[in-house]
């Protein structure tokens, strides 16, 4: 038993190490070189965009071993003995990435500009989110207002 | 046990020069980093560039248009919304 727990012990450790490795490579979207892409040329002109980029990562583990107050976990003790030891443990972890393009820099013979990308589905999105906030409380106020 | 200030980390970084013609463009981006001890928060974005041509320098600032419109109608829509509880409310006191 001892030792199918010290096997168990390093494989945990193996997978938090490995997961805080993952977590380290996270980081590397806080480089320039993430949210910048490369030069494009077009013509004469020379596009690069513009993105903003966005990551969140998690884990957790938890656990719990001991032995059952009234046994003395020994070879000789049966199964029901040896599964009063105790036990359980457990392991989680998530993460979500995004990006979306805010500008293109555009280089040409006539200089250099910067024009922004919009994106119109946000937008609509939350024109929706706005006006469905004050249809609501118009209604209230309407309900009031009757009342 | 880390210190707030390096869980929590807002850098500007400053990316490789680009040439384009005879201009040298550099771009210029922000990084939030917040780091816990299981996991960490990244939000990164670009905020300008600089030009330098012919001896002269520029700064470009990068706007991003949809979150400000974004914000706007959000910000517009909560106030609406604030101004009608308030005199339905204000309705409802005086009914009284």
């Amino acid at each position: 038993m001892s030792k199918d727990f010290a096997g168990f012990e390093v494989r945990m450790a193996e997978g938090q190490e490995q997961a805080r490795e993952l977590v380290e490579k996270l980081f590397s979207v806080a480089e320039p070189g993430a949210v910048f892409g490369e030069p494009v040329q077009v013509g004469e002109h020379t596009v690069i965009t513009a993105s903003e980029v966005t990551v969140g990562m998690g884990f957790g583990s938890g656990g719990g071993f001991g032995d059952a107050p009234a046994s003395q976990g020994d070879e000789e003790d049966g199964p029901a003995d040896q599964a009063a030891h105790g036990g359980g443990y457990g392991s989680g972890g998530g993460g979500g990435a995004g990006g979306r393009p805010v500008a293109a820099i555009i280089a040409g013979p006539d200089g250099v500009r910067v024009e922004p990308i919009v994106d119109v589905t946000k937008l609509g999105l939350a024109a929706l989110t706005a006006l469905g906030g004050m249809f609501l409380a118009l209604n209230r106020m309407r309900k009031a207002s009757r009342g | 046990m880390p210190t707030l200030s390096e869980m929590i980390q807002f850098e500007t970084h400053w990316g490789e020069p680009v040439m384009a013609g005879d201009a040298e463009i550099v771009p210029q981006s922000q990084a939030l980093t917040v780091r816990w001890p299981w996991g960490g928060y990244v939000w990164h974005r670009p905020v300008g560039v600089v030009v330098r041509r012919g001896g002269e320098e520029q700064r470009l600032p990068i706007v991003d248009v949809t979150r400000v419109a974004q914000a706007a109608l959000l910000a517009f829509g909560a106030m609406f919304t604030l101004m009608v509880l308030i005199l339905s409310f204000q309705k409802k006191a005086s009914a009284r």
